[in-house]
Protein backbone atom coordinates (compact mmCIF):
# COMPACT_ATOMS: atom_id res chain seq x y z
CA UNK A 1 0.00 0.00 0.00
CA UNK A 2 2.88 2.60 1.00
CA UNK A 3 5.25 1.09 -1.47
CA UNK A 4 1.61 2.06 -4.27
CA UNK A 5 1.62 5.40 -2.50
CA UNK A 6 5.72 6.20 -2.71
CA UNK A 7 5.35 4.74 -6.92
CA UNK A 8 2.51 7.05 -7.50
CA UNK A 9 4.30 10.43 -5.78
CA UNK A 10 7.46 9.03 -7.52
CA UNK A 11 5.85 9.11 -11.03
CA UNK A 12 4.14 12.25 -10.79
CA UNK A 13 7.43 14.50 -9.17
CA UNK A 14 9.25 13.06 -12.19
CA UNK A 15 6.20 14.11 -14.39
CA UNK A 16 6.48 17.71 -13.28
CA UNK A 17 9.88 17.58 -14.07
CA UNK A 18 9.78 15.87 -17.70
CA UNK A 19 7.16 17.73 -19.47
CA UNK A 20 8.30 14.37 -22.40
CA UNK A 21 7.17 11.56 -20.14
CA UNK A 22 3.51 11.27 -21.17
CA UNK A 23 4.79 11.28 -25.05
CA UNK A 24 7.21 8.90 -23.70
CA UNK A 25 4.80 6.15 -22.50
CA UNK A 26 2.52 6.73 -25.46
CA UNK A 27 5.16 6.00 -28.01
CA UNK A 28 6.45 2.95 -25.90
CA UNK A 29 2.78 1.45 -26.26
CA UNK A 30 1.87 2.57 -29.97
CA UNK A 31 5.55 0.65 -30.51
CA UNK A 32 4.37 -2.49 -28.64
CA UNK A 33 0.79 -2.42 -30.30
CA UNK A 34 2.20 -2.73 -34.30
CA UNK A 35 4.89 -4.89 -33.15
CA UNK A 36 2.15 -7.44 -32.57
CA UNK A 37 -0.20 -6.41 -35.12
CA UNK A 38 1.37 -5.03 -38.06
CA UNK A 39 4.16 -7.37 -40.30
CA UNK A 40 7.05 -5.89 -41.17
CA UNK A 41 6.70 -3.01 -38.83
CA UNK A 42 10.11 -4.57 -37.27
CA UNK A 43 12.39 -3.70 -39.85
CA UNK A 44 15.09 -1.34 -40.72
CA UNK A 45 13.09 -0.05 -43.67
CA UNK A 46 9.59 0.75 -41.37
CA UNK A 47 11.99 2.64 -38.85
CA UNK A 48 13.76 4.46 -41.31
CA UNK A 49 10.46 5.57 -43.09
CA UNK A 50 8.96 6.91 -39.74
CA UNK A 51 12.35 8.68 -39.49
CA UNK A 52 11.98 10.00 -42.39
CA UNK A 53 8.52 11.34 -42.46
CA UNK A 54 9.37 12.17 -38.59
CA UNK A 55 11.96 15.19 -39.39
CA UNK A 56 10.35 17.00 -42.00
CA UNK A 57 7.61 17.38 -40.03
CA UNK A 58 9.48 17.66 -36.66
CA UNK A 59 11.44 20.39 -37.91
CA UNK A 60 8.70 22.87 -37.96
CA UNK A 61 7.14 21.26 -34.79
CA UNK A 62 10.48 22.26 -33.18
CA UNK A 63 9.82 25.87 -33.98
CA UNK A 64 5.98 25.56 -32.83
CA UNK A 65 7.68 24.27 -29.45
CA UNK A 66 9.69 27.20 -28.90
CA UNK A 67 7.05 29.96 -29.74
CA UNK A 68 4.26 27.76 -27.88
CA UNK A 69 6.46 28.03 -24.95
CA UNK A 70 6.51 31.85 -25.30
CA UNK A 71 2.93 31.79 -25.27
CA UNK A 72 2.36 32.22 -28.85
CA UNK A 73 0.91 29.78 -31.93
CA UNK A 74 1.62 29.57 -35.66
CA UNK A 75 -1.04 28.54 -37.54
CA UNK A 76 0.72 30.11 -40.80
CA UNK A 77 3.87 27.08 -40.97
CA UNK A 78 2.02 25.31 -43.95
CA UNK A 79 2.10 27.75 -45.60
CA UNK A 80 5.38 29.17 -44.97
CA UNK A 81 6.42 25.34 -45.61
CA UNK A 82 4.90 25.65 -49.12
CA UNK A 83 6.04 29.07 -50.03
CA UNK A 84 9.83 28.57 -48.85
CA UNK A 85 9.82 25.67 -51.24
CA UNK A 86 7.59 26.85 -53.59
CA UNK A 87 10.28 29.72 -53.26
CA UNK A 88 13.43 27.66 -53.48
CA UNK A 89 12.21 25.63 -56.05
CA UNK A 90 11.21 28.51 -58.45
CA UNK A 91 14.47 30.58 -58.15
CA UNK A 92 16.70 27.31 -58.59
CA UNK A 93 14.86 26.38 -61.76
CA UNK A 94 15.75 29.62 -63.06
CA UNK A 95 19.57 29.89 -62.69
CA UNK A 96 20.00 31.19 -59.64
CA UNK A 97 22.47 29.42 -57.39
CA UNK A 98 21.36 26.56 -55.12
CA UNK A 99 22.90 28.24 -52.25
CA UNK A 100 21.22 31.81 -52.69
CA UNK A 101 18.25 30.15 -53.65
CA UNK A 102 17.93 28.47 -49.83
CA UNK A 103 18.95 31.74 -48.34
CA UNK A 104 16.25 33.95 -50.50
CA UNK A 105 13.83 30.74 -49.22
CA UNK A 106 15.00 31.22 -45.26
CA UNK A 107 14.91 34.95 -45.53
CA UNK A 108 11.01 35.31 -47.01
CA UNK A 109 10.18 32.86 -43.89
CA UNK A 110 12.17 34.92 -41.58
CA UNK A 111 10.07 37.99 -43.00
CA UNK A 112 6.81 35.88 -42.53
CA UNK A 113 7.85 35.50 -38.95
CA UNK A 114 8.41 38.71 -38.49
CA UNK A 115 4.83 39.98 -39.61
CA UNK A 116 3.51 37.76 -37.41
CA UNK A 117 5.45 38.41 -34.64
CA UNK A 118 5.30 42.34 -35.07
CA UNK A 119 1.28 42.76 -35.74
CA UNK A 120 0.73 40.35 -32.64
CA UNK A 121 2.58 42.11 -30.63
CA UNK A 122 2.04 45.82 -31.30
CA UNK A 123 -1.57 45.50 -32.29
CA UNK A 124 -2.21 43.26 -29.71
CA UNK A 125 -3.69 40.77 -31.66
CA UNK A 126 -4.20 36.97 -30.55
CA UNK A 127 -1.75 35.13 -32.20
CA UNK A 128 -4.31 32.46 -33.70
CA UNK A 129 -5.86 35.60 -35.51
CA UNK A 130 -3.03 36.60 -36.90
CA UNK A 131 -1.29 33.67 -38.06
CA UNK A 132 -4.56 32.13 -39.66
CA UNK A 133 -4.65 35.19 -41.48
CA UNK A 134 -0.90 34.88 -42.47
CA UNK A 135 -1.71 31.22 -43.54
CA UNK A 136 -4.67 31.93 -45.58
CA UNK A 137 -2.41 34.74 -47.19
CA UNK A 138 0.34 33.21 -48.02
CA UNK A 139 -1.25 30.24 -49.44
CA UNK A 140 -3.33 32.52 -51.70
CA UNK A 141 -0.03 34.54 -53.15
CA UNK A 142 1.12 30.92 -53.44
CA UNK A 143 -1.89 29.48 -55.65
CA UNK A 144 -2.31 33.10 -57.36
CA UNK A 145 1.03 33.27 -58.20
CA UNK A 146 1.98 29.66 -59.78
CA UNK A 147 -1.89 29.28 -61.08
CA UNK A 148 -1.93 25.97 -59.18
CA UNK A 149 1.22 24.29 -61.06
CA UNK A 150 3.84 22.33 -59.72
CA UNK A 151 7.41 23.11 -60.33
CA UNK A 152 9.93 20.72 -60.76
CA UNK A 153 14.04 20.65 -60.42
CA UNK A 154 16.16 17.48 -60.60
CA UNK A 155 19.75 18.71 -61.34
CA UNK A 156 22.36 17.24 -59.35
CA UNK A 157 23.92 19.06 -56.35
CA UNK A 158 25.30 19.49 -53.06
CA UNK A 159 23.17 21.70 -52.05
CA UNK A 160 20.36 19.64 -52.27
CA UNK A 161 22.48 16.46 -50.99
CA UNK A 162 22.88 18.15 -47.98
CA UNK A 163 19.47 18.96 -47.22
CA UNK A 164 18.35 15.86 -48.01
CA UNK A 165 19.79 12.31 -49.54
CA UNK A 166 20.28 8.93 -48.55
CA UNK A 167 22.84 8.66 -45.93
CA UNK A 168 22.83 5.15 -44.98
CA UNK A 169 20.53 2.70 -46.36
CA UNK A 170 17.15 4.58 -45.84
CA UNK A 171 18.17 7.06 -43.38
CA UNK A 172 18.68 10.63 -44.68
CA UNK A 173 20.57 13.64 -44.13
CA UNK A 174 17.41 15.03 -43.30
CA UNK A 175 17.12 13.34 -39.72
CA UNK A 176 20.27 14.74 -38.94
CA UNK A 177 19.18 18.33 -39.46
CA UNK A 178 16.11 17.40 -37.36
CA UNK A 179 18.03 15.86 -34.39
CA UNK A 180 20.55 18.60 -34.50
CA UNK A 181 17.95 21.29 -34.07
CA UNK A 182 16.31 19.41 -31.39
CA UNK A 183 19.66 19.14 -29.55
CA UNK A 184 20.39 22.66 -30.36
CA UNK A 185 17.12 24.44 -29.31
CA UNK A 186 16.58 22.10 -26.18
CA UNK A 187 19.83 23.10 -25.36
CA UNK A 188 19.19 26.66 -25.97
CA UNK A 189 16.00 26.90 -23.80
CA UNK A 190 17.21 24.30 -20.92
CA UNK A 191 20.80 26.31 -20.72
CA UNK A 192 20.74 29.87 -21.82
CA UNK A 193 19.14 33.07 -21.02
CA UNK A 194 17.52 33.07 -23.98
CA UNK A 195 15.61 30.07 -23.10
CA UNK A 196 14.71 31.50 -19.32
CA UNK A 197 13.44 34.43 -21.15
CA UNK A 198 11.33 32.36 -22.95
CA UNK A 199 10.03 30.39 -20.20
CA UNK A 200 9.31 33.19 -18.50
CA UNK A 201 7.47 35.04 -21.08
CA UNK A 202 4.90 32.52 -21.47
CA UNK A 203 4.77 31.59 -18.35
CA UNK A 204 3.88 35.35 -17.16
CA UNK A 205 4.28 38.04 -19.66
CA UNK A 206 3.70 41.00 -17.15
CA UNK A 207 6.40 39.64 -14.47
CA UNK A 208 8.68 38.84 -16.52
CA UNK A 209 8.01 42.42 -17.85
CA UNK A 210 8.83 43.65 -13.95
CA UNK A 211 12.12 42.01 -14.22
CA UNK A 212 13.14 43.58 -17.51
CA UNK A 213 12.95 41.03 -19.99
CA UNK A 214 11.90 42.30 -23.19
CA UNK A 215 8.61 40.21 -23.74
CA UNK A 216 7.71 41.61 -26.79
CA UNK A 217 11.53 41.16 -28.35
CA UNK A 218 11.80 37.56 -27.02
CA UNK A 219 7.95 36.60 -28.72
CA UNK A 220 8.83 38.30 -32.29
CA UNK A 221 12.40 36.22 -32.09
CA UNK A 222 10.66 33.26 -31.71
CA UNK A 223 8.31 33.60 -34.47
CA UNK A 224 11.06 34.25 -36.36
CA UNK A 225 12.69 31.02 -35.51
CA UNK A 226 9.30 29.33 -35.99
CA UNK A 227 9.20 30.70 -39.10
CA UNK A 228 12.44 29.92 -40.54
CA UNK A 229 12.42 26.36 -39.53
CA UNK A 230 8.94 25.67 -40.97
CA UNK A 231 10.78 27.13 -44.47
CA UNK A 232 14.13 24.95 -43.68
CA UNK A 233 11.62 22.18 -43.58
CA UNK A 234 9.84 23.05 -47.12
CA UNK A 235 13.22 23.07 -48.70
CA UNK A 236 13.98 20.02 -47.09
CA UNK A 237 11.07 18.01 -48.14
CA UNK A 238 11.67 19.44 -51.55
CA UNK A 239 15.08 17.94 -51.61
CA UNK A 240 13.44 15.09 -51.19
CA UNK A 241 11.04 14.73 -53.85
CA UNK A 242 12.41 17.22 -56.36
CA UNK A 243 9.38 18.97 -57.10
CA UNK A 244 6.92 21.19 -54.86
CA UNK A 245 3.13 21.97 -55.53
CA UNK A 246 1.39 25.10 -53.60
CA UNK A 247 -0.65 23.18 -51.87
CA UNK A 248 2.72 21.33 -49.97
CA UNK A 249 2.58 21.41 -46.62
CA UNK A 250 -1.62 22.62 -46.04
CA UNK A 251 -2.83 21.41 -42.44
CA UNK A 252 1.31 20.44 -41.75
CA UNK A 253 0.53 23.17 -38.90
CA UNK A 254 -1.91 21.42 -36.90
CA UNK A 255 -0.19 18.34 -37.19
CA UNK A 256 2.51 20.21 -36.05
CA UNK A 257 0.66 21.23 -33.06
CA UNK A 258 -0.55 18.02 -32.08
CA UNK A 259 2.88 16.57 -32.31
CA UNK A 260 3.94 19.51 -29.88
CA UNK A 261 0.99 19.17 -27.58
CA UNK A 262 1.63 15.52 -27.35
CA UNK A 263 4.76 16.14 -26.55
CA UNK A 264 3.82 17.71 -22.92
CA UNK A 265 4.24 21.15 -23.76
CA UNK A 266 1.30 23.58 -22.91
CA UNK A 267 -0.62 25.34 -24.98
CA UNK A 268 -0.85 28.33 -22.72
CA UNK A 269 2.76 28.32 -22.43
CA UNK A 270 5.76 28.33 -20.14
CA UNK A 271 5.60 24.82 -19.51
CA UNK A 272 7.38 21.92 -22.48
CA UNK A 273 10.44 21.27 -23.80
CA UNK A 274 12.05 19.83 -27.65
CA UNK A 275 12.60 16.27 -26.14
CA UNK A 276 8.58 15.57 -25.36
CA UNK A 277 8.36 17.17 -29.24
CA UNK A 278 10.80 14.60 -30.58
CA UNK A 279 8.94 12.27 -29.14
CA UNK A 280 5.43 13.34 -30.49
CA UNK A 281 6.63 13.53 -33.75
CA UNK A 282 7.78 10.16 -33.95
CA UNK A 283 5.01 9.21 -32.50
CA UNK A 284 2.89 10.86 -35.15
CA UNK A 285 5.15 9.28 -38.03
CA UNK A 286 5.10 5.62 -36.44
CA UNK A 287 0.89 6.04 -36.04
CA UNK A 288 1.12 6.86 -40.45
CA UNK A 289 3.63 4.41 -41.11
CA UNK A 290 2.32 1.45 -39.06
CA UNK A 291 -1.63 1.91 -39.54
CA UNK A 292 -0.48 1.15 -43.15
CA UNK A 293 1.77 -1.53 -42.79
CA UNK A 294 -1.12 -2.81 -40.52
CA UNK A 295 -3.49 -2.91 -43.34
CA UNK A 296 -5.60 0.02 -42.11
CA UNK A 297 -7.13 2.24 -44.72
CA UNK A 298 -5.09 5.64 -44.90
CA UNK A 299 -8.07 7.60 -43.42
CA UNK A 300 -7.64 6.08 -40.11
CA UNK A 301 -4.49 7.85 -39.76
CA UNK A 302 -6.33 11.36 -39.03
CA UNK A 303 -8.56 9.73 -36.71
CA UNK A 304 -6.21 8.04 -34.60
CA UNK A 305 -3.92 11.24 -34.25
CA UNK A 306 -7.25 13.32 -33.46
CA UNK A 307 -7.56 10.19 -30.85
CA UNK A 308 -4.49 10.63 -29.48
CA UNK A 309 -4.04 14.10 -29.35
CA UNK A 310 -6.74 13.74 -26.83
CA UNK A 311 -5.82 11.55 -24.81
CA UNK A 312 -2.45 13.24 -24.35
CA UNK A 313 -3.74 16.34 -23.30
CA UNK A 314 -6.21 14.80 -20.80
CA UNK A 315 -3.82 13.20 -19.45
CA UNK A 316 -0.97 16.07 -19.57
CA UNK A 317 -2.85 18.65 -17.40
CA UNK A 318 -3.94 16.23 -15.48
CA UNK A 319 -1.12 14.80 -14.25
CA UNK A 320 0.35 18.45 -14.14
CA UNK A 321 -2.69 19.44 -11.54
CA UNK A 322 -2.66 16.60 -9.68
CA UNK A 323 1.43 16.88 -9.03
CA UNK A 324 0.61 20.22 -7.81
CA UNK A 325 -1.37 19.17 -5.06
CA UNK B 1 26.70 69.89 1.60
CA UNK B 2 24.13 67.53 0.64
CA UNK B 3 21.52 65.90 3.23
CA UNK B 4 22.81 62.44 3.28
CA UNK B 5 20.56 61.54 6.31
CA UNK B 6 17.48 60.58 3.61
CA UNK B 7 17.66 58.41 1.37
CA UNK B 8 15.05 59.50 -0.63
CA UNK B 9 12.89 62.89 -0.51
CA UNK B 10 9.78 63.46 -2.77
CA UNK B 11 8.72 66.63 -2.27
CA UNK B 12 5.43 68.56 -3.04
CA UNK B 13 4.61 66.01 -5.82
CA UNK B 14 0.74 66.47 -7.59
CA UNK B 15 -0.80 64.16 -9.71
CA UNK B 16 -3.85 64.47 -11.13
CA UNK B 17 -5.72 61.70 -13.44
CA UNK B 18 -8.38 63.79 -15.36
CA UNK B 19 -10.42 65.44 -12.96
CA UNK B 20 -9.39 63.45 -10.11
CA UNK B 21 -6.75 64.60 -7.74
CA UNK B 22 -4.81 61.32 -6.86
CA UNK B 23 -2.02 63.08 -4.77
CA UNK B 24 -1.99 67.17 -3.31
CA UNK B 25 1.58 68.64 -2.18
CA UNK B 26 2.70 65.39 -0.92
CA UNK B 27 6.27 65.06 0.99
CA UNK B 28 7.61 62.10 1.90
CA UNK B 29 10.62 60.81 2.76
CA UNK B 30 12.59 58.09 3.64
CA UNK B 31 15.97 57.91 5.95
CA UNK B 32 18.62 55.36 5.40
CA UNK B 33 18.19 52.69 7.23
CA UNK B 34 14.51 53.60 8.07
CA UNK B 35 10.98 51.11 8.26
CA UNK B 36 8.48 53.61 7.18
CA UNK B 37 5.31 52.68 7.26
CA UNK B 38 2.98 53.78 4.38
CA UNK B 39 -0.92 53.65 5.92
CA UNK B 40 -4.27 55.05 4.63
CA UNK B 41 -7.76 53.68 3.73
CA UNK B 42 -8.50 52.84 0.32
CA UNK B 43 -8.01 55.59 -2.09
CA UNK B 44 -5.67 58.23 0.09
CA UNK B 45 -2.82 57.81 -2.66
CA UNK B 46 -0.61 55.31 -1.20
CA UNK B 47 -0.33 53.46 -4.57
CA UNK B 48 -0.27 56.30 -6.73
CA UNK B 49 2.85 57.47 -4.60
CA UNK B 50 4.94 54.39 -4.94
CA UNK B 51 3.98 53.96 -8.34
CA UNK B 52 5.85 57.38 -8.51
CA UNK B 53 8.67 56.44 -6.84
CA UNK B 54 9.27 53.09 -9.01
CA UNK B 55 8.88 55.00 -12.39
CA UNK B 56 5.82 53.46 -13.41
CA UNK B 57 4.39 56.83 -14.17
CA UNK B 58 5.75 60.36 -13.55
CA UNK B 59 4.04 63.28 -10.92
CA UNK B 60 3.12 66.27 -12.52
CA UNK B 61 4.39 68.36 -10.25
CA UNK B 62 7.19 68.01 -7.48
CA UNK B 63 10.93 66.47 -7.61
CA UNK B 64 12.35 63.40 -6.16
CA UNK B 65 15.77 63.19 -4.48
CA UNK B 66 17.65 60.39 -4.15
CA UNK B 67 20.76 60.34 -1.94
CA UNK B 68 20.60 63.90 -2.51
CA UNK B 69 20.56 64.02 -6.09
CA UNK B 70 17.50 64.81 -7.88
CA UNK B 71 16.84 62.09 -10.33
CA UNK B 72 14.37 61.41 -12.82
CA UNK B 73 12.00 58.08 -12.50
CA UNK B 74 11.03 57.88 -16.06
CA UNK B 75 11.15 53.81 -16.52
CA UNK B 76 10.79 50.84 -13.59
CA UNK B 77 14.34 50.22 -14.98
CA UNK B 78 15.77 53.19 -13.77
CA UNK B 79 14.39 52.73 -10.52
CA UNK B 80 15.59 49.00 -9.87
CA UNK B 81 19.12 50.41 -11.36
CA UNK B 82 19.18 52.63 -8.77
CA UNK B 83 18.74 50.33 -5.88
CA UNK B 84 14.72 50.65 -5.41
CA UNK B 85 12.99 47.30 -5.54
CA UNK B 86 9.24 46.79 -5.42
CA UNK B 87 7.90 43.99 -4.04
CA UNK B 88 4.56 43.81 -5.78
CA UNK B 89 1.15 42.36 -4.13
CA UNK B 90 1.43 40.17 -7.71
CA UNK B 91 4.99 39.61 -6.75
CA UNK B 92 6.56 39.13 -10.37
CA UNK B 93 6.95 35.53 -10.01
CA UNK B 94 6.54 32.85 -12.80
CA UNK B 95 4.46 30.23 -11.33
CA UNK B 96 6.03 27.39 -13.55
CA UNK B 97 9.83 28.30 -13.17
CA UNK B 98 11.77 26.94 -10.31
CA UNK B 99 12.71 29.04 -7.33
CA UNK B 100 16.22 28.97 -8.53
CA UNK B 101 15.39 30.10 -11.83
CA UNK B 102 12.63 32.86 -10.19
CA UNK B 103 15.43 34.07 -8.08
CA UNK B 104 17.76 34.85 -11.07
CA UNK B 105 15.51 35.75 -13.47
CA UNK B 106 16.23 38.35 -16.05
CA UNK B 107 20.10 38.49 -14.24
CA UNK B 108 21.16 35.09 -15.23
CA UNK B 109 24.55 34.81 -14.41
CA UNK B 110 26.52 33.07 -17.56
CA UNK B 111 29.81 31.18 -17.78
CA UNK B 112 31.36 30.86 -21.73
CA UNK B 113 31.53 27.85 -23.06
CA UNK B 114 34.37 27.26 -25.33
CA UNK B 115 34.25 31.29 -26.61
CA UNK B 116 31.14 30.44 -28.74
CA UNK B 117 28.19 30.60 -26.27
CA UNK B 118 27.47 32.23 -22.96
CA UNK B 119 25.04 29.07 -20.84
CA UNK B 120 23.73 29.74 -17.58
CA UNK B 121 25.99 29.24 -14.49
CA UNK B 122 24.06 26.14 -12.92
CA UNK B 123 26.06 25.66 -9.52
CA UNK B 124 26.05 29.26 -8.77
CA UNK B 125 21.92 30.04 -9.91
CA UNK B 126 21.66 27.00 -7.12
CA UNK B 127 24.12 27.64 -4.70
CA UNK B 128 23.42 31.50 -4.33
CA UNK B 129 19.81 31.35 -4.37
CA UNK B 130 20.08 28.42 -1.62
CA UNK B 131 22.75 30.49 0.54
CA UNK B 132 20.95 33.61 0.21
CA UNK B 133 17.30 32.63 1.17
CA UNK B 134 19.23 30.50 4.09
CA UNK B 135 20.49 33.60 5.23
CA UNK B 136 17.50 36.23 5.48
CA UNK B 137 16.12 33.03 7.26
CA UNK B 138 13.76 31.36 4.39
CA UNK B 139 13.35 27.84 4.51
CA UNK B 140 12.11 26.22 1.71
CA UNK B 141 11.92 22.50 1.22
CA UNK B 142 13.62 22.48 -2.50
CA UNK B 143 14.92 25.14 -4.74
CA UNK B 144 14.09 22.98 -7.64
CA UNK B 145 10.34 23.07 -6.76
CA UNK B 146 8.45 25.18 -9.45
CA UNK B 147 6.90 28.72 -7.64
CA UNK B 148 3.02 26.99 -7.99
CA UNK B 149 3.59 24.41 -5.35
CA UNK B 150 4.73 26.92 -2.71
CA UNK B 151 2.16 28.94 -0.36
CA UNK B 152 1.51 32.60 -0.35
CA UNK B 153 3.80 32.83 2.93
CA UNK B 154 6.66 31.29 0.65
CA UNK B 155 5.80 33.17 -2.40
CA UNK B 156 6.27 36.51 -0.57
CA UNK B 157 9.01 35.22 1.10
CA UNK B 158 11.08 34.11 -2.09
CA UNK B 159 10.20 37.19 -3.40
CA UNK B 160 11.48 39.67 -0.59
CA UNK B 161 14.36 37.36 -0.68
CA UNK B 162 15.35 38.27 -4.25
CA UNK B 163 14.77 41.66 -3.19
CA UNK B 164 16.68 42.12 -0.29
CA UNK B 165 19.97 39.61 -2.13
CA UNK B 166 20.28 41.63 -4.76
CA UNK B 167 21.33 44.80 -3.16
CA UNK B 168 18.79 47.09 -3.03
CA UNK B 169 18.90 50.18 -1.21
CA UNK B 170 15.28 50.58 -0.96
CA UNK B 171 13.23 47.94 -0.20
CA UNK B 172 9.31 48.44 -1.04
CA UNK B 173 7.02 46.19 -0.02
CA UNK B 174 2.88 46.49 -1.19
CA UNK B 175 0.34 44.68 0.95
CA UNK B 176 3.22 42.16 2.22
CA UNK B 177 1.11 40.76 4.72
CA UNK B 178 -2.48 40.83 3.22
CA UNK B 179 -3.32 37.74 2.58
CA UNK B 180 -0.81 35.80 4.98
CA UNK B 181 -1.58 33.39 8.03
CA UNK B 182 -0.49 34.61 11.32
CA UNK B 183 2.45 32.41 11.63
CA UNK B 184 3.39 33.53 7.39
CA UNK B 185 2.87 36.89 8.40
CA UNK B 186 5.22 37.23 11.33
CA UNK B 187 8.15 35.68 9.03
CA UNK B 188 7.35 38.38 6.56
CA UNK B 189 7.53 40.91 9.54
CA UNK B 190 10.95 39.46 10.53
CA UNK B 191 12.22 39.86 7.31
CA UNK B 192 11.20 43.30 7.35
CA UNK B 193 13.69 43.86 10.23
CA UNK B 194 16.68 41.38 8.69
CA UNK B 195 16.29 43.63 5.48
CA UNK B 196 16.93 46.89 7.92
CA UNK B 197 19.68 45.08 9.49
CA UNK B 198 21.24 44.88 6.53
CA UNK B 199 21.25 48.05 6.03
CA UNK B 200 18.45 48.60 3.80
CA UNK B 201 15.82 51.01 4.20
CA UNK B 202 12.22 50.21 3.62
CA UNK B 203 8.65 51.51 2.41
CA UNK B 204 6.13 49.26 4.12
CA UNK B 205 2.37 49.87 2.66
CA UNK B 206 -0.55 48.40 4.31
CA UNK B 207 -3.90 48.80 5.78
CA UNK B 208 -2.57 46.50 9.02
CA UNK B 209 -1.88 48.95 11.39
CA UNK B 210 -0.94 46.09 13.94
CA UNK B 211 1.61 44.58 11.42
CA UNK B 212 3.44 47.65 10.11
CA UNK B 213 3.21 49.38 13.78
CA UNK B 214 5.44 46.28 15.40
CA UNK B 215 8.19 46.89 12.70
CA UNK B 216 8.06 50.47 11.51
CA UNK B 217 10.21 53.80 12.52
CA UNK B 218 7.93 55.78 11.24
CA UNK B 219 4.52 56.46 10.31
CA UNK B 220 3.45 58.24 6.94
CA UNK B 221 -0.22 58.85 6.80
CA UNK B 222 -2.28 59.74 3.77
CA UNK B 223 -5.99 60.57 3.06
CA UNK B 224 -7.67 61.73 0.10
CA UNK B 225 -4.33 62.50 -1.80
CA UNK B 226 -3.03 64.86 1.35
CA UNK B 227 -0.63 64.27 3.72
CA UNK B 228 -1.90 63.86 7.38
CA UNK B 229 0.85 63.63 9.21
CA UNK B 230 4.23 62.04 9.58
CA UNK B 231 4.49 60.19 13.09
CA UNK B 232 7.51 58.48 15.05
CA UNK B 233 6.54 55.38 16.85
CA UNK B 234 7.40 57.41 20.25
CA UNK B 235 4.92 59.62 19.09
CA UNK B 236 1.93 57.73 18.37
CA UNK B 237 0.42 54.82 20.07
CA UNK B 238 -1.57 51.93 17.74
CA UNK B 239 -5.30 53.14 18.82
CA UNK B 240 -3.77 56.84 17.90
CA UNK B 241 -3.15 55.41 14.56
CA UNK B 242 -5.70 53.95 13.34
CA UNK B 243 -8.10 57.04 14.90
CA UNK B 244 -6.38 59.24 12.59
CA UNK B 245 -7.23 57.15 9.31
CA UNK B 246 -10.52 56.19 10.49
CA UNK B 247 -11.10 60.05 11.18
CA UNK B 248 -9.11 61.32 8.39
CA UNK B 249 -8.63 64.16 9.95
CA UNK B 250 -4.95 65.83 10.92
CA UNK B 251 -4.77 65.67 14.36
CA UNK B 252 -3.06 68.36 16.61
CA UNK B 253 0.04 67.09 18.54
CA UNK B 254 -1.35 66.00 21.89
CA UNK B 255 1.04 67.88 24.44
CA UNK B 256 1.49 65.63 27.41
Amino acid sequence: MNDEKHFTSFIVKYFRHHPEFGALVGLVIVFIGFSLTATRFLTIDSFSGIVTIASELGIVAAGVTFLMIAGEFDLSVGSVFGFSAMLFAVSAANGIPLLISLILALLAAAGIGFLNGYITVHFQIPSFITTLGAQMLWRGVLLAITGGFSVRYREESTVLAVLNSNLWGEFRTSAIWFFAIILFLNFVLLRTQYGNATYATGGNKEAARILGISVNKVKIINFIICSVLAGLAGCIQFARFGSVDPVRGQGMELEAIAAVVVGGTLMTGGYGNLVGTLLGVLLIGMLRSGLIMAGAPAYWYQAFVGLILIIAVILNTNIKRWSLK
Amino acid sequence: MKNNRNLIEMKEIFKHFGTVTALKNVNFNVQNNEIVGLVGDNGAGKSTLIKILTGVFPPDKGEILFEGKKINLSSPKIARDLGIETVHQNLALIDLMSIARNFFLGREPVKNLGGIINILDKDKIENVTEKALKDIGINVRSIDEEVSVLSGGERQSVAIGRAIHFGAKLLVLDEPTAALSIKESQKVLDYVLEARNRGLSVIFITHNIYHVYSVADRFTILEHGEKLGDFRKDEICTEDLIEVIRCGKKIERKVN
